[in-house]
């Protein structure tokens, strides 16, 4: 009696774990069958904004992280996946401010993702919407006027309205010196790398965020990255207009004295001389090159961007 | 006022604490766990935001389900099992019994609600965030939600003096999200040309409780001030609101025939 007492549970307990296993095989048949209801998941059940405001119950600022999540989940499978639909990255934004309106890491990284060219939606339009509606709701936060004049500046080459947001920017509590600076070269000069770098070290300077400086210090290794190899390409190309080719390798450019040594990236791996006469960051560098599509890729100026 | 009242209350604590009430403090403890490691792997930025504001939300929801789920059957349970008969036959009046019951699930409430703040600062501890003076701001929004609550748990009790749970949950839930929409109710009336409409929505507008002025979560997440005079405003919004449906309570219940 004793031990058919002592088996029930074992059976009840393999009976269990055979019929889970049936669910989930189920599950992965229901699965394989459903791509149609998968697609559905890049769709906004509820649109609006301020019904969404409503309905949360109080809860908006909960909601809001959860639509953040959801916009920052939604840009990275599509960066992955190489698409080249955003579509609903607006949407996401639009819910995502409104239900929090001070959600300041929304409006940056938000500009960012719809800005881009390659790697984003390419709508430089609705990323100054957006920061403008940031700055309206947080017209003490310098950051946001700042990552405005960048738009004006890098994406829409609008200098005057560049310059003249980093001067607004500049003129806000806490702002820094460098704001003037940038209002004043961007007055003074068109596009640079240089100014990339001024803006991206400002944004690793006044970050408090680990992740936001995180990216900003990788964008100033590509820069970085960016600038050595326009250096070395054009040492390269003064080797070949001496010796009527291209160098083989760098000790060719060390014996011609065009090279005292071959430099390192940011990460401290030399660079590497590819046959087409390029130099190029060494395959086990840590440093990662954002993958673009084809017809980016074609595109040296937009290249690290 | 006898000492019949805190009698009453201290035993309605206990036997929520019997009821396993506050287990469900389990729950959030695992929600702010499963939080706090998470959040910083799938988002971007917003991991001390996303610990406050999934703590307070939760705070207010738990609450808001143990003020509700429990208040209704403050009285109603009473009566069922006919312990309320007893009760009465000794020297308390039946005002006294519910001031009783409403302190005993209050107290419940603020040892929960204790429990999950401190749940809360153990999380935006462990997502490596040292304290600031704004984070005192939090502790007012949980003040809040314990004002909130009390006047939960009294629309609650009052419903539970001559209704069934589920109508009284009903009834309750109902209030609280009128309350909550009361500012758009008052708004629509006045998008309107019908004066009457407009007077019967503005009548409603300071006849429900506003549940919306005890919401301050978004804002101390982002380490906002709370003006020290809604602080009092809404204290003394709060205990008058929950006085005169106490006093209705009472009302009700007296009248109220347990044969």
């Amino acid at each position: 009696m004793k031990t058919a007492f002592r088996r029930v549970p074992w059976l009840s307990l393999g009976a269990m774990a055979l019929l889970l296993g049936a669910a989930a095989l189920l599950q992965m048949r229901i699965d394989a069958q459903a791509s149609d209801v998968a697609a559905q998941k890049d769709e906004l059940l509820l649109s609006s904004p301020s019904a969404i405001q409503k309905l949360s119950l109080g809860n908006e600022g909960l909601l809001a992280d959860i639509y953040w999540t959801r916009t920052v989940q939604f840009y990275g499978s599509h960066l992955i996946a190489h698409a080249s639909n955003y579509d609903l990255l607006w949407p996401l934004l639009d819910v995502t401010t409104t239900l929090d309106p001070k959600l300041i890491v929304a409006y940056r990284f938000g500009a960012i993702f719809l800005s881009e060219p390659e790697a984003g939606a390419n709508r430089t339009d609705l990323a100054v919407k957006l920061v403008k509606r940031g700055i309206a709701a947080n017209p003490e936060n310098w950051h946001l006027d700042s990552d405005l004049a960048f738009l004006y500046y890098w994406r829409l080459k609008d200098y005057p309205d560049a310059a003249a947001t980093y001067r607004e920017a500049s003129q806000k509590p806490g702002a820094p010196l460098g704001l003037k600076l940038m209002a004043a070269r961007v007055s003074a000069m068109g596009g640079s790398v240089e100014t990339s770098r001024m803006i991206w070290t400002e944004i690793y300077d006044s970050s408090k965020d680990q992740t936001v400086r995180n990216k900003a210090a990788q964008e100033l290794e590509l820069l970085k990255v960016q600038d050595d190899e326009q250096r070395l390409d054009a040492v390269a190309a003064e080797y070949q207009h001496r010796f009527g080719r291209l160098p083989a390798n760098a000790e060719e450019l060390r014996a011609a004295g065009l090279l005292r040594d071959v430099p390192t990236d940011p990460e401290g791996y030399p660079y590497v001389f590819g046959s087409d006469g390029k130099f190029a960051l060494d395959p086990q560098s840590p440093i990662e090159i954002p993958v673009l599509p084809p017809s980016a890729e074609a595109a040296p100026a937009s290249k690290y961007k | 006022m006898s000492a019949m009242p805190g009698v009453v209350a201290v035993n309605t604590f206990r036997e929520a604490v019997r009821d396993r009430v506050l287990y469900n403090l389990v729950l959030f403890a695992l929600m702010m766990i499963g939080a706090a490691i998470l959040v910083g792997q799938i988002s971007l930025g917003i991991e001390r935001l996303v610990i406050i504001n999934l703590g307070l939300s939760a705070i207010s929801i738990f609450g808001l389900v143990m003020a509700v789920f429990i208040g209704v059957g403050l009285v109603y349970k009473e009566i069922e099992k006919r312990t309320l008969y007893t009760l009465l036959a000794k020297p308390i009046r039946r005002s006294e019994f519910l001031v009783g019951k409403y302190g005993g699930l209050l107290l419940t409430l603020l040892v929960n609600t204790s429990f999950m703040t401190l749940g809360v600062g153990v999380a935006l501890y462990y997502v490596g965030r040292p304290f600031v003076r704004a984070d005192a701001w939090i502790l007012v929004a949980v003040y809040f939600i314990l004002l909130e609550l009390a006047l939960v748990t009294a629309l609650a009790l009052f419903f539970s003096c001559f209704s069934s749970p589920m109508l009284s949950a009903l009834f309750t839930l109902g209030i609280y999200v009128t309350g909550i929409f009361a500012s758009d109710i008052r708004g629509f009336g006045e998008f309107t040309n019908n004066e009457a409409l407009k007077t019967a929505t503005t009548v409603l507008y300071y006849l429900v409780p506003n549940f919306h002025n005890f919401n301050v979560i978004s804002a101390v997440a982002h380490g906002e001030a709370v003006p020290v005079a809604l602080i009092w405003q809404n204290t003394l919004y709060a205990v008058v609101y929950a006085g005169v449906v106490l006093i209705a309570a009472s009302a009700v219940f007296s009248r109220r025939n347990l044969k």
